[in-house]
């Protein structure tokens, strides 16, 4: 074979995977159709309105519907996602013996209990997917053995960062005992990072750096300071078409339905109103923007959430989508 | 003088006008005390009636208290005096807890070698020695010495795991690093159940 022929024979050869191998990849994420409930690990009752959405604060008097509620009762979600050979959890909740007395809350219960009325045991999930690093969202990671962490890069480097500032009041994990308002490192108490760090050092982390596809159908979008320094989302494709949760950078969904920033903590609000558009953008609109804390949330004002029931301890937990031949969870 | 000297004429003749025996400008002073009295009463009853017509929700709306604060009782003095206290060395010590954290991460990461681990690690052991001996000096009320007592406890396991984790620094095996973990989540722990009793709110919703 002279050489001539030889290149053309591997040109043919390039060409023919390059034309069978590319689309398979797609096409394999796009035919993923995965189920997802999302569960309510507890509620944090009569936040002030205004300490939510700052363009809700409460007006007395005010017949604005914006601005005539003085609190909020907010849940704290974790998505549930399931499909292949994973099931996947979004945002991990926290645990109340280690912080119980510290939040107002209300109807907390274990997730193992949580995770049962799904069928589901903790040592059945494969993956934790962290929208960010604050204590009520990246708790009880060690309660799942056997699944794999997926935290950002810029999340950690966020809050080094702020752990080696000079000024004492920007670098405290608090800067007073009632709280921190808003400072760098606030939200990140020893426990929390400890967590994460075990999941590093028994070698079930992914430290992402950027966009990921975790699994067919499963990807996740950074969303850096949406929310904290290394936010993600994280794009479910289902049978209803793509989901996508956004940790605290979707806190309320009205808010992104309204284009209003909601609970500022790390937060750039140009990012956190991008990070909507990501969502309008993946979705084609804001209904499948699936929110940590919306109020609304296990109601019919909630439309996504709406299939609902109450769990252990009054926690709620809602049905969203489920894949061809999943069978209903709901009681 | 020089408003005078503008007024109209005609007005400024009739001033010196006697009526029923009184000078004019007399009257006049009558006249706008009157009409000031009547303003105010005007204002005073129109405020009342606007109160009296708002709807009862608007002005009744009750406030629920600082959901942040959840009720509990109230700390006696000596309690605060300790809390106080204990406040400032909890900064200290929650801020290297971390520090020591991340220090891990970087090894795991490949970002530090272990030297540098060694160095950061020994900086917290120190910040937690002072910590204990600035703790220790701290007189707490009776009902608070098992809080004491636990925070002791962690400072010390925090110390421990500080030590074995530094032990990477000579050998290189990190085995130090697993064995040196369950003490820094035990001692985090004990850290939050402290702040529990002491300082509600210390973590709010995020």
């Amino acid at each position: 074979m002279n050489k001539v022929a030889r290149s053309v024979l591997l040109f043919a050869l390039l060409t023919l995977t390059v034309s069978t191998g590319l689309p398979s990849a797609p096409a394999q994420s796009a035919d993923m159709q995965y189920s997802v409930w999302l569960i309510e690990s507890s509620r944090f009752m009569g936040v002030p309105a205004g300490a939510f959405m700052p363009d809700r604060a409460f007006v007395p008097g005010s017949s604005n519907k914006m601005n005539n509620k003085p609190f909020f009762d907010l849940p704290v979600n974790i998505g549930v996602i399931k499909g292949g050979r994973d099931i996947v959890l979004y945002d991990t909740g926290w645990k109340q013996q280690d912080y119980h007395k510290m939040t107002g809350t209300q109807h907390w219960a274990p997730i193992a209990q949580q995770l049962a009325q799904l069928g589901i045991k903790p040592e059945d999930v494969t993956k934790l997917v962290i929208g960010h690093g604050h204590w009520d969202h990246a708790g009880q990671l060690m309660d799942f053995p056997n699944a794999v962490l997926y935290v950002q890069k810029a999340e950690l480097e966020g809050i080094e960062w702020a752990l080696n500032y000079p000024n004492p009041h920007i670098r405290a994990v608090n800067t007073d005992p009632g709280g921190c308002a808003r400072t760098p490192a606030c939200g990140y108490p020893p426990l929390t990072l400890q967590e994460i760090y075990g999941k590093v050092l028994s070698g079930k982390a992914v430290i992402v750096d950027g966009e990921m596809e975790i699994a067919p159908g499963l990807i996740i979008h950074p969303a850096f300071r949406a929310h904290t320094a290394g936010s993600q989302l994280l794009e479910v494709h289902t049978a209803i078409g793509p989901l996508v949760f956004g940790s605290d950078s979707y806190s309320s969904w009205e808010g992104i339905r309204d284009w209003m920033i909601a609970n500022p903590q790390q937060t750039d609000t140009v990012q956190q109103f991008l990070a909507y558009e990501k969502c309008y953008k993946i979705t084609g609109g804001y209904e499948h923007c699936v929110a940590a804390h919306e109020p609304l949330s296990y109601s019919e004002g909630y439309p996504l959430t709406r299939n609902s029931w109450v769990g252990p301890n009054g926690s709620r937990a809602a049905e969203i989508v489920l894949a061809p031949g999943e069978r209903s969870r709901k009681p | 003088m020089a408003q005078r000297d503008i007024a109209v004429p005609g007005i400024v003749g009739s001033s010196h006008r006697d009526l029923g025996g009184r000078p004019w400008h007399r009257w006049r002073r009558t006249i706008a005390l009157g009409v000031v009295l009547l303003g105010l009463v005007g204002i005073v009853l129109a405020a009342l009636a606007r109160e009296a017509l708002l709807p009862r929700s608007a002005v009744t709306v009750a406030v629920p208290p600082n959901p942040f604060a959840p009720p509990r009782p109230a700390l006696t003095q000596a309690e605060e005096a300790y809390a106080r206290g204990l406040w400032k060395i909890h900064d200290d010590v929650k801020l290297s807890a971390v520090r020591m954290t991340f220090a891990g991460l970087a090894y795991k990461a490949g970002e530090i070698d272990r030297r540098t681990l060694k160095a950061r690690v020994d900086a917290a052991r120190d910040v937690y020695a002072r910590a204990e001996i600035r703790a220790r000096a701290l007189e707490p009320p009776p009902s608070l010495r098992r809080v004491h007592t636990d925070y002791l406890a962690a400072i010390r396991l925090y110390r421990q795991s500080a030590v074995e984790m530094a032990k990477l620094g000579a050998d290189g095996r990190e085995q130090h690093l697993l064995a040196a973990y369950p003490l820094s989540e035990t001692a985090s722990k004990k850290l939050l159940e402290v702040g529990d009793a002491l300082w509600p709110g210390e973590y709010v919703p995020n």
